[in-house]
């Protein structure tokens, strides 16, 4: 509840006869496993990893997509998951940061912690599956690709610094997807 | 509101139609009850800021056919609405029929929010920063009324938003972009965004140009300018057109062209910014562009 | 040396705490679950000042799922908190005065019934004048928010005589200025779980940066002993300051004990937003003056710091700006006087650079337009000013010596920005920006510099405890237990890091323990750049005795002469080899080998609360580029040349000052929290905005000098915060050579810097050359 000054107004909306809509049967993949889960369809994919499926590693923090803690890849490719509700990852293969080195950590990874690509860590799942996804589309960006692909990933402890030397060592080192 | 979506006391109910007109009746049948969602990234916002309330019932644009199409016959480039901003960022298609509005997709929020976020969406706010884009390329919106898909310039659908005229039933389907007929000189198209930082912001101002360069005559024809910005109303600046159409470029045409769209360049005060800068900003991009235009294409 | 990882070599060590952070893997206390777990949330106030006629619950408990519904009359203790001064109220009963404050609170079966439930509780309330401007609030006529008055503190500096000096003065310079209401943005906001124990105790994990003033504050508020209370404090996604004050820990406990089941509160950030600490909003004026020959002679500053609705540390942060705004300057004449003043304005507080960001940026702004009416080289006014060794400290007060002012300020004349920047503006060796000749004639830029020398410690007068224990543990591990907490800034790395190098065991003979009420001893805070002074002089204190005590141990075991043996990887070595491994070694004990040390952080012996003894000294450069037509900054360079003696961990070093740096780029060019009427503007992400990584593209060079005086005892000093407190006035010196235009009020306005750039030929003329 962001703002109480609006609560009284959303009090009575919700006594009134909201209709709770039907669940909805979400089938997708999570980090190579199907699952099919009963949920209200605008549910937040952020609320079904952290709460449903107890992966915590994808964080809440802005909640409106404004700085890529929650980010995973839905079919390959970064979405906000604060942003994405159930009914719109059906039949979706989405990768969460504990799907990425299920065996040993992915290049990428490594490549953050040999550069100190973080300190709190906080944005770090959000911003290492940032630069996974943009280093499936092109293994050799250039510094602007670099910069557009992680503009949506808000670091607030390291100045970026470590985590541009991460992303150009993981680059160097030639991560295949 | 925070969380009141997140849990089956409060979600709203989902519909998936599967034509339009299907949308439009449950949209009709519902009112107020009901919105439209695509990519439901601005809307998603506007429910955790409380600007809006979350709706009872959601009605998912997505299986409705031809919605997702990028398609190109002779005259046009036709987008749907669904088609995501990522895909116009990297659309060969519209990077050729309509630079401006390629780079504007660019600037729009993030990468990933680009990816779910959608073309439709940010016409159908009203100010999204594609539309000046939109407006110097001259698109038309197909625009689903119930009955028919009428087409009809980006400029005059927005003269309706804007005066409250369009009924919530109300449908942008799509959008077409006239493919360039040539015209001997080179075309230039331009779209430049101002914020409060570097990336990732909301726009302070945006400015969009498209004319075509007679490099011999030192001469632009076919000149749309036009600028937005934040939730203002994106709008041509019809006297700073006019000032251009078919003259020779010189700099105290560009003093000239500076106050026209400076003064002609209706915006608002926001906490952030006040509408002189606003008008300054639109001002000085456009004329830079012009000057650029002027002091290097002339020389090469 | 400039740090890098190359620099660094073999001491570029991985963070222990990093595996599990780049893996997702790592358990903030937000992301903590417990069997039974219910949600908290909280109601605040709908109003910014207003009194409260009635609180009516009723409708709220009846909800299915609702397990309970507390306001004031359910504090069973102080219904205050606050580190300094405990007034803020747990829950308001008769009046509230921001928008955080808090009325009621609820555990429900889930957030969606929490939140339904506290849309239900009925508050009335009688609208009171807003304190919106701290000088308002400073009238007699003003509505008092709190009986003792509105100006929660005041502080006076004066050493001989202004009014005559000013007279004598060659150039006298006065300027007004205004800085920003900084939002920490850490990335994970407030929360945690709080479990009820079986046995009636209460597990608290919930960040802070001082995990037994939590614990002290917490028993006040629940009438428990603080021995019932257990507080989990790291590991945590951030703090800079904004976590070290009570946030969501007294509604969770609360609501634990009378739930008996497991609570969990996790601030939106919405949430976070509207009831957590910023930065101080300062207006600080002065008035410097100078002899013909540039040395200043007379400076006399006023400072109102906008505190916001409690007290939390405003008074000590004022303490600090005031310290600061003299600066490492010898100024003979000096009179300061501020005032701490409460307003509606959410509250301020605690917040990296702790009053010192804002006063450099007045102090140092203040040195340069002097130095422009002189027609001097404003480094160069610096030099003829700068503190050298022996001086006191900015109050008069005795300090640890050391060269760091004028090691900073040679380190920065040397460095290629300045270099190039006399030059006439040619870039430097090894620059890689694009050559001036090929920027648009709207571009132009600038560089300036700045120096600061910021204090570490909570200063004279405050109870500023350190300590440490060292263990060799029955299962053989190293055991290294301190009570600070790791919010990112690298504290576990340090440490192990310290124990590495100095003790010679390796990385996994160790087991830091940390953040731990029930088994850490008082260590004080992990705030005011302390917490790596802190672990290295503990460490030197210990480590005789425990090495002396592992030695004697294996000696005894293995019959060989102590005096051979030494520490090292793995366990007690005798020359090349292992000779027993500490697991072995531990076999052999009935209980722990033990070392324990307690101590003060040093401090001055002058007696003025606040003063400082150990200070850190930084010079930056920066280079700007600003784009005339949109008024907007890019800082393309920065050059910091810090003196904070041995680099205790060079990763963390260099990450706090990038870090730090990013935090002042925010601070200079995009932040602020916008408020009117008393309720933020700014309410989340995307209109508060921080620097993201394009903000952030120029090159940051990091220069580390190391060396100390020969006799000091203090080792490293702190660096978490000298990376963020001086780039702002560098960057209005940068933008003053450029254009010739003075900024005084931050972040910067690009209003002020736009030109009318086409309305006629002359400026495109004149600037296209």
């Amino acid at each position: 509840m962001p703002d109480n000054f609006r609560l009284e107004e959303m009090g009575e909306m919700a006594g009134a006869d909201i209709p709770a809509g039907p669940l909805y049967t979400l089938n997708c993949t999570v980090n190579g496993r199907a699952l099919s889960l009963e949920v209200p369809p605008g549910r937040r994919l952020l609320s079904i990893l952290r709460e449903d499926l107890e992966l915590t590693g994808t964080k809440r923090s802005c909640e409106i997509g404004r700085c890529g803690a929650c980010m995973v890849l839905v079919d390959g490719r970064p979405v906000n998951a604060c942003l994405t509700m159930a009914y719109q990852c059906g039949g979706a293969e989405i990768t969460t940061i504990e799907g990425l080195g299920e065996a040993g950590l992915h290049p990428v990874q490594r490549a953050f912690l040999e550069e100190g690509g973080f300190q709190c860590g906080y944005c770090t799942p959000g911003m290492v599956i940032s630069v996974v996804g943009l280093l499936r589309e092109n293994p050799s960006p250039a510094q602007e690709d670099i910069e557009e692909a992680l503009s949506g990933n808000i670091c607030r402890c390291t100045g970026y610094g470590g985590i541009m030397r991460a992303v150009n060592k993981a680059i160097e080192s030639g991560v295949s997807p | 509101m925070g969380a009141l979506q997140d849990e089956p006391l409060f979600s709203p109910a989902l519909r998936q139609p599967r034509s339009l007109r299907e949308a439009w009746e449950l949209k009709s049948a519902c009112a107020e009850q009901a919105v439209y969602v695509s990519g439901g990234t601005l809307l998603r916002t506007q429910w955790e800021a409380g600007t809006a309330a979350v709706p009872q019932v959601l009605i998912d644009l997505r299986n409705i056919a031809g919605m997702e199409d990028v398609t190109r016959d002779d005259d046009y480039l036709t987008i749907g609405s669904l088609v995501t901003l990522t895909a116009c960022r990297r659309s060969g298609a519209l990077a050729s029929a309509g630079p401006a509005a390629a780079e504007a997709a660019r600037q729009i929020a993030a990468p990933a929010v680009r990816n779910l976020a959608t073309l439709g969406g940010n016409i159908a706010s009203g100010y999204g920063d594609i539309l000046p884009a939109l407006l110097v390329h001259d698109a038309e919106l197909a625009v689903y009324d119930g009955n028919l898909l009428r087409v009809q310039p980006v400029e005059a659908w927005l003269e309706r938003r804007w005066s409250g005229a369009i009924p919530p039933a109300e449908l942008v389907a799509g959008v077409r972009l006239p493919l360039d007929q040539g015209s001997g000189g080179s075309r230039l198209a331009v779209f430049r965004k101002v914020g409060r930082r570097e990336a990732f912001t909301a726009s302070l101002v945006t400015i969009a140009v498209t004319a075509d360069w007679d490099a011999a005559a030192r001469t632009l024809r076919r000149v749309r300018l036009a600028a937005g910005g934040g939730s203002g109303r994106p709008q041509r600046l019809a006297a700073a057109e006019a000032l251009l159409e078919g003259a020779e470029l010189s700099r105290s045409l560009l003093g000239a062209v500076y106050e026209a769209v400076e003064h002609g360049f209706a915006s608002y005060d926001d906490p952030f910014a006040g509408e002189q800068y606003k008008k300054k900003t639109a001002g000085n991009l456009i004329v830079s562009e012009l000057w650029q235009t002027l002091e290097l294409k002339a020389r090469s | 040396m400039l740090l890098n990882k190359e620099s660094s070599g073999s001491r570029w060590r991985i963070r222990p705490d990093g595996q599990d952070k780049v893996s997702g893997k790592l358990q903030y206390l937000t992301d903590m679950a417990a069997e039974g777990m219910l949600t908290g949330r909280v109601l605040r106030a709908q109003q910014a000042h207003a009194r409260i006629l009635s609180i009516c619950t009723e409708a709220a408990l009846a909800v299915p799922g609702v397990h309970a519904v507390i306001t004031h009359e359910d504090v069973p203790g102080l219904n205050g908190f606050g580190i300094a001064l405990p007034h803020q109220p747990v829950f308001c009963y008769d009046r509230v005065r921001y928008t955080g404050d808090a009325i009621a609170a609820v555990a429900a079966e889930n957030d969606a019934i929490a939140e339904y439930a506290l849309s239900l509780i009925q508050v009335e309330y009688e609208p009171l004048p807003l304190l919106e401007d701290a000088e308002e609030a400073m009238k007699p006529e003003a509505i008092l928010l709190h009986e003792e008055g509105n100006v929660l503190h005041h502080t006076e500096y004066r050493r001989g005589d202004p009014d005559e000096a000013f007279g004598a003065c060659a150039h006298v310079v006065e300027e007004t200025y205004f800085t920003p209401r900084q939002m920490h943005t850490y990335m994970e906001t407030e929360g945690g779980l709080f479990i009820p124990e079986s046995n009636g105790r209460l597990t608290v994990y919930s960040a802070t940066q001082h995990g037994l003033m939590d614990r002290r504050q917490l028993s006040r508020i629940l009438a428990l002993p603080e021995e019932d209370i257990r507080v989990v404090s790291s590991p945590i996604g951030g703090s800079f300051g904004g976590k070290d004050e009570l946030n969501v820990q007294p509604y969770g406990a609360l609501l634990a004990l009378r739930t008996r089941r497991p609570v969990r509160l996790h601030n939106s950030r919405y949430e976070s937003v509207r009831a957590g600490l910023k930065r101080h909003p300062m207006k600080i004026t002065m008035k410097t003056g100078c002899d013909s020959e540039g040395q200043i002679v007379a400076h006399r500053v006023r400072i109102i710091s906008d505190t916001g609705a409690y007290a939390t540390l405003g008074a000590e942060v004022l303490n600090f700006a005031t310290e600061h705004v003299i600066g490492p300057y010898r100024i003979p004449h000096v009179e300061v006087e501020g005032f701490a003043v409460y307003t509606n304005n959410g509250v301020s507080g605690e917040f990296r650079g702790f009053g010192g960001n804002q006063a450099i940026f007045a102090l140092e702004g203040q040195v340069d337009r002097l130095a422009q009416q002189l027609g001097l080289d404003p480094w160069e006014l610096r030099r003829r000013n700068l503190r050298q060794y022996g001086d006191p400290g900015p109050l008069g007060q005795p300090i640890a010596q050391t060269h760091g002012a004028v090691q900073v300020w040679e380190a920065l004349k040397a460095s290629p920005l300045l270099r190039a920047a006399e030059d006439g503006g040619c870039e430097g060796e090894g620059s890689d920006s694009q050559p001036e000749g090929q920027l648009p004639p709207w571009i132009v830029t600038g560089t300036g510099a700045a120096l600061a020398m910021h204090g570490a410690g909570l200063g004279y007068g405050i109870p500023d405890p350190a300590g440490g224990r060292l263990s060799l543990a029955l299962d053989g591990k190293i055991e290294a237990v301190f009570g600070y907490e790791e919010f990112g800034q690298g504290l576990i790395a340090t440490m192990e890091q310290m124990l590495v190098e100095q003790f010679g065991f390796a990385g996994d003979d160790l087991r830091i323990i940390i953040g731990d009420t029930d088994v850490v001893p008082d260590s004080g805070s992990s705030t005011a750049s302390r917490s790596t002074s802190m672990m290295w002089m503990a460490l030197q204190r210990l480590r005789p005795e425990f090495t002396a005590q592992l030695l004697e141990t294996a000696a005894a075991t293995t019959g060989e002469p102590a005096g051979e043996l030494k520490l090292g990887c793995g366990g007690v070595w005798k020359g090349c080899s292992l000779l027993i491994s500490y697991a072995q070694l531990a076999r052999g004990l009935k209980e722990p080998l033990v070392c324990e040390t307690k101590f003060q952080y040093p401090t001055t012996p002058l007696q003025r609360v606040g003063a400082h003894f150990l200070y850190t000294y930084s010079a930056i450069a920066v280079r700007v580029e600003l784009n005339l037509l949109t008024g907007r900054v890019r800082i393309t360079d920065q050059y910091h040349a810090v003196a904070a003696g041995p680099v205790a961990n060079p990763q963390g070093y260099l990450g706090q000052i990038e870090g730090g740096s990013s935090m002042a780029v925010g601070f200079t060019l995009s932040e602020d929290a916008v408020m009117t009427g008393g309720a933020y503007v700014t309410k989340n992400m995307d209109t508060y905005l921080v620097p993201t990584l394009i903000d952030m593209n120029g090159r940051i060079q990091v220069e580390a000098i190391e060396d100390l005086p020969e006799h000091d005892t203090y080792g490293p000093r702190g660096i978490g915060e000298i990376g963020s407190v001086h780039l702002a006035p560098a960057v209005a010196a940068a933008i003053f050579q450029a254009v010739r235009k003075r900024v005084n009020k931050l972040p910067v306005e690009p209003e002020l810097l736009q030109e009318t750039f086409f309305t006629t030929q002359k400026a495109v003329g004149s600037y296209a050359g």
